[in-house]
């Protein structure tokens, strides 16, 4: 049980003994009887749900109300559609958009699309594709929401919609608050489960009705947060946000930047932490081979113990980790090195979808020589892993077409993919091998990436 | 009378048809006030949550109901064993548009996810636990899914009611004339509605009264199809359906949770609400049924067809007949003396399929569509010219005339805006700056223009402002908007003067809204209601000494803005609020009927027509197929609406992007249960799949469809666009890919 406090459209809100793992979607609809958020698939894709939240840093953002636990909530703002339109009623300038520029047909995705495109328009966002990738909608063709977003962007931010910032600083809470804390709490209750943003943890929820047991929510403990950058290194706070790390490391690794844009949607971008993805082990989740290929480290904790590994060293075999009970992910650091990394999202749909195959690959080249080769993929085995096989083929020879192609044969060497319904064994690794060889043609400047359209 | 009231005649209608006014309940539905199923919450209701079968073929052994009781919160465990009596038996159809439901009449499995019980509980999580808790034991046999373990059978019908089979001409004498033969065979998977709401209902009885809130696309309809199971009267049963969160069909056909909430409601004594999840959607609430399509083309020198050959074998379940049409698109789009058109079917352990938006149009048209390119092709002839020669001037299958046919206009306006004319007739050929290969291709769009039957009632108030009531269903495509569109041009009056009741039972019978018939038949149906109003209010005001109309005789009254002129004589006019006055009534009510004039329905053949381009960009290394541009011309008589009629175009194109390249359920071939059964997995194109997308219409003066001239667009863009892509991939790649959705790897 919980003790829970924060803004509703508004209103302070204060819940004591909830259920932890109840979600706001619920709570919303069945408690508080403000139905106009929907449930369309209570499991994060297709954004029905969207609500506005504010942190403590003031920036709105969209999530998920369906895989939004109440206690991840605490000390921050909630806007559902209801309390996006003015206290009298005054529409918000995306609400009025939407009804002139036709936005909302059968309606049922309207609240989450006003929620979205109104968080977007408070941070004065006008990437209204990637805003709204996590929407769907199946009546529209969506080209009226467009329309609609492109037409309220130049509206002022309505004063209501400010209130919803800084008022929540420093509320009472039983959860833990410090790492140290954490650690101790764990140690305590290593059969607990950790939850930052929930969006793996809250399906175990709303659809694989898992009791948790005990339970810690992280999102209250600045020093699991935020990005520390040093002369040499960079480090990665656990809790810190893939959207966080995603605006972060365009300025470092702009081809990784590029592939979280593809990465879940805004409201799980929004929701989701790099600690998250890396500890869950998913074979297919898209940070680590990333990250592998940057030669990160992962910092461990359990109790007052810290440990660090190579971050390729976590993943033993699918489903299994190198993780004690009770220790948890801290944080993950990567040398500061020159821009080298790029990364290939394979998906069968383009946008908001799962990987099939994710290619991260650095290759250092000196005078004509490959001096160091970090390919690592998502999508290829149980876990996420690097491909042995093929950095040694490249590692030492001639940059060339040459040594790239023989190196790509390789990719057999290192990996046994399955064919699943993303797609089949024989694509992945014909894939994976083609990905090296665009690496190297991008690099030497025949640039192909699927986006880059100019036509 | 004057002549212009009795609505037979193709009508001029006035600044309210064609007005792109914003949708009516707009401001409802982005302030999240519209009231959809699931929010209802009637005190003291119960929840139920359907346990689902875990494979697609067996019988239940055993559940552990016990179990599911005695968590705190579960009240009931309804079960084949203890299901009370229900009036009729689901597997007996009783009329055109029922479908053999799954209610719990006995421990067989016939499919993935079909009930096998349902709980029952003070919370929808203490329902799930419970439904969690029964623990099936399962004996499972091998499911049969797939077109190589189906059984195979020869169809009585297709679609609903349909023959399964037509032949115009001599097929075999027109292949012995072909210059060329092209033959294709095409399948198409089973597809998903996945209307963004989640079927849902909340039950209640009210003595000897069922009150319903569910999403239904066909309100009075549907009164029987309840009303059979409970042995009560239809006018028992209250059907409440303001707003559907998306139908695309599956909201026209009763499912088994609808059933099993009201006989749970009846068997507690409580309201009862059941919404099912978004997993629970893939197997009872229909589909589209997977097709395998083979064609076959013979082309003479000169580029026309001698012969056009169409068979589909369609899946279906293995209790249940509905059969997607597929073939018959191949009788009404292109000219050809010698057309063949068949079908049989092939049993699976799925969930029965349905009507699911263009229902046969749309896998039909993907088929016949990429048959056409390639047989353009292998006549040395550009895609479009190749449409042009095989013009239908009358429909290939009646040889009637067509009511109106703005085809050739469409190809024009299309190929214009998208730049055709540049297209090389080889693949391969174009590349965009970054060094995708590009390809363009094109489809024909075609789609009936039905028209079913409505009534309507119309009531002029004494402030000489009007209610006009229809239980129309209003899924998404404007039915409240355009609607009260019509009704205010058959009343003469300014929009905002009209209240438009709808979506409830106690209405008059809008009729169905599906085969894009809606806004024609429930439309045709509020103008006569107008119309009838206005007559009688012409009588009263001609027949009154006092009345400037007075003794108007033969000369024309004009109905327009709440009065009454004479036509020629503007001075001699009336509002309506001074007829009604004077002549001591407080209101005045019409009625009117919407349906098709049966002489213009024998006459002629109708359809609403276009044509879609398409290109896409193709990575050369990953294979990854981008739709960079859709570009659609449609025509569909008049718009009423071009602000919704666009949208509805655009929702369909963006549904044949989905058809070409994501949508299609994928099923474990060892328990039969669906893989993908989520949004995650069951891909929709989100908003970032299209770079451009852009639809434009045609107008098309109808004197015959009705006489508004109305015909639809709610399925029409879909038709076309699937073909469209599907060829302009073949046009980057050179390959032809014979399978819907086209994955990347399937151009490797």
């Amino acid at each position: 049980m919980a003790d829970v406090s924060f803004l509703l459209n508004g209103e302070t809100v204060r819940l004591d003994g909830i259920d932890p793992t109840a979600t706001l979607l619920d709570w919303l609809r069945d408690t508080r009887g403000l139905t106009g958020t929907k449930e369309g698939c209570n499991e994060g894709d297709c954004g029905a749900c969207s609500v506005i939240v504010t942190g403590g840093d003031g920036t709105p953002r969209a999530l998920n109300a369906c895989i939004l636990l109440l206690p991840q909530l605490h000390g921050r703002a909630v806007r559902t559609v209801e309390g996006i339109a003015g206290p009298g009623g005054e529409l918000h300038p995306v609400q009025k958009a939407m009804v002139e520029l036709h936005g909302s047909q059968c309606g049922f995705c309207t609240p989450g699309f006003v929620a979205s495109m109104a968080a977007a328009h408070s941070a004065g966002a006008t990437d209204y594709d990637d805003r709204l990738a996590g929407n769907l909608c199946r009546c529209t063709g969506y080209a009226p929401i467009i329309r609609a977003a492109e037409a309220a962007a130049s509206a002022p931010v309505p004063e209501w919609m400010a209130e919803d910032t800084g008022l929540l600083g420093a509320l009472d809470s039983d959860m833990p608050t410090t790492a140290d804390a954490l650690a101790e709490w764990y140690l305590a209750n290593p059969e607990g489960t950790l939850i930052a943003g929930a969006t793996d943890v809250g399906l175990w929820v709303t659809k694989q009705f898992r009791a948790l047991g005990p339970v810690a929510f992280l999102n209250r403990i600045p020093d699991l947060r935020g990005i520390t950058v040093t002369e040499d290194r960079i480090r990665v706070g656990a809790t810190t946000t893939v959207a966080e790390f995603g605006s972060f490391i365009a300025g470092h690794h702009p081809g990784l930047a590029e592939m979280i844009r593809r990465y879940g949607s805004t409201q799980v971008r929004n929701a989701a932490t790099i600690g998250g993805n890396i500890a869950n082990g998913s074979p297919i989740g898209d940070s680590p081979p990333a990250l592998i290929a940057l030669g990160a480290t992962l910092h461990l904790r359990r109790g007052p113990d810290r440990r660090q590994i190579p971050l390729e060293a976590f993943f033993l075999e699918y489903g299994r980790q190198d993780r004690r009970p009770g220790e948890f992910v801290e944080a993950v650091s990567f040398p500061r090195q020159p821009d080298r990394l790029k990364c290939y999202k394979l998906s069968k749909r383009f946008d908001q979808d799962i990987s099939a195959v994710m290619g991260a690959i650095a290759i250092t080249v000196e005078d004509g020589t490959v001096t160091a080769a970090r390919l690592a993929f998502g999508g290829m085995a149980g876990i996420p892993a690097r491909a042995a096989a093929v950095e040694a083929a490249l590692t030492g020879q001639p940059w060339t077409l040459e040594t790239v192609t023989a190196a790509a044969r390789w990719m057999g060497e290192d990996f046994t993919p399955l064919s699943d319904m993303r797609a089949s064994a024989g694509y992945r690794l014909k894939a994976a091998s083609n990905m090296l060889l665009r690496y190297f043609h991008e690099d030497r400047g025949t640039a192909v990436n699927v986006l880059e359209i100019t036509a | 009378m004057p002549d212009d009231i009795a609505p037979t005649r193709h009508q001029r209608l006035g600044s309210n048809a064609g007005d792109p006014h914003s949708r009516l309940d707009g401001i409802a539905k982005i302030t999240g006030a519209a009231r959809y199923a699931a929010d209802n919450a009637p005190a003291g209701l119960l929840w139920a949550v359907i346990a689902g079968a875990p494979v697609a073929r067996g019988r239940v052994a055993r559940l552990d109901t016990a179990a599911a009781l005695a968590h705190p919160g579960v009240t009931h465990v309804i079960t084949p064993e203890n299901r009370p009596a229900l009036h009729k038996d689901p597997d007996l159809r009783a009329a055109l548009f029922d479908w053999k439901l799954d209610l719990l009449q006995d421990d067989r499995i016939r499919y993935a996810g079909a009930p096998m019980a349902l709980v029952l509980a003070e919370t929808a999580e203490a329902a799930a636990e419970g439904a969690r808790l029964l623990a099936p034991e399962i004996e499972a046999d091998p499911a049969r899914i797939g077109f190589g373990d189906g059984l195979a059978f020869a169809a009585e019908t297709v679609g609903i009611g349909a023959p399964p089979a037509t032949a115009v001409g001599d097929v075999e004498a027109g292949f012995a004339a072909a210059a060329q033969v092209t033959e294709v065979e095409i399948e198409t998977p089973p597809q998903y509605h996945n209307a963004m709401e989640p079927h849902a209902i909340v039950a209640q009885w009210q003595g000897e009264r069922l009150v319903i809130d569910t999403p239904n696309q066909a309100i009075v309809m549907s009164r029987p199809s309840f009303a059979a199971y409970f042995g009560i009267p239809p006018e028992n049963v209250h059907i409440r359906s303001p707003y559907l969160g998306g139908g695309f069909g599956s909201k026209a056909i009763l499912n088994p949770a609808q059933i099993l909430a009201c006989l749970a409601a009846r068997e507690t004594g409580r309201p009862v609400k059941l919404v099912l999840s978004r997993a629970q959607m893939y197997g009872p609430t229909g589909h589209r049924g997977a097709t395998r399509q083979s064609l076959r083309l013979g082309v003479d020198a000169a580029g026309r067809l001698t012969a056009l050959s169409h068979h589909a074998v369609s899946a279906t379940s293995s209790f249940d007949d509905f059969l997607e049409p597929a073939a018959n698109a191949a009788l009404n789009t292109y000219a050809c003396p010698a057309i063949s058109v068949s079908h049989s079917g092939s049993r699976w352990d799925i969930g029965t399929p349905g009507p699911m938006r263009a229902p046969g149009e749309a896998t039909g048209s993907a088929a016949l569509e990429c048959a056409m390119d390639e047989a353009a092709h292998a006549a040395g002839l550009d895609p479009l010219d190749f449409r042009l020669r095989n013009y239908a001037e009358t429909d290939p299958a009646t040889g009637r005339a067509y009511s109106s046919k703005a085809l050739r206009e469409c190809y024009a306006l299309g190929a214009e805006r998208f730049g055709w004319k540049t297209r090389p007739m080889q693949p391969g050929q174009m590349r965009d700056a970054r060094g995708r290969l590009l390809g363009w291709g094109m489809g024909t769009s075609l789609f009936p223009a039905p028209m079913f039957q409505a009534e309507a009632r119309a009531t002029l108030r004494a402030d000489g402002s009007a209610v006009v009531e229809t239980a129309a269903s209003d899924m998404g495509q404007g039915a409240w908007t355009a609607l009260a569109q019509i009704a205010a041009e058959g009343l003469g009056l300014d929009l905002a003067q009209v209240e438009f009741r709808s979506g409830d039972s106690e209405l008059p019978d809008a009729g169905v809204a599906g085969g894009s018939g809606h806004t024609a038949t429930a439309g045709s149906a509020l103008y006569s209601a107008g119309r009838d109003v206005i007559a009688q209010l012409t009588a009263l005001a001609t027949a009154d000494p006092a009345s400037p109309l007075h003794g108007a005789g033969n000369r024309a009254v004009v109905a327009a803005d709440g009065w009454l002129r004479i036509e020629g004589e503007d001075h001699r006019r009336e509002s309506y609020a001074a007829i009604l006055a004077r002549a001591g009534r407080d209101a005045l009510t019409g009625r009117g009927k919407g349906a098709r004039d049966p002489a213009h329905a024998e006459a002629r053949a109708m359809f609403s027509h276009g044509a879609v381009f398409a290109e896409v960009a193709v990575d050369p290394a990953l294979l990854q197929i981008r739709v960079t541009r859709l570009t659609g011309a449609f025509a569909a008589g008049r718009i009423i609406n071009p602000k919704l009629a666009e949208s509805q175009l655009l929702g369909g194109m963006i549904w044949g992007l989905g058809f070409a390249l994501q949508e299609e359920a994928l099923h474990d071939r060892r328990s039969g249960r669906l893989l993908n059964a989520d949004l995650a997995g069951y891909h929709v194109p989100v908003n970032a799949d299209l770079a451009e997308i852009e639809a434009l219409t045609v107008h098309e003066e109808d004197r015959f469809v009705n006489p508004l001239g109305v015909k639809g667009v709610g399925e029409l863009g879909i038709t076309g666009t699937a073909g469209a892509i599907a060829n302009a991939v073949w046009h980057a790649t050179g390959r032809r890919v014979r399978r819907f959705p086209i994955h990347p790897e399937d151009l490797a």
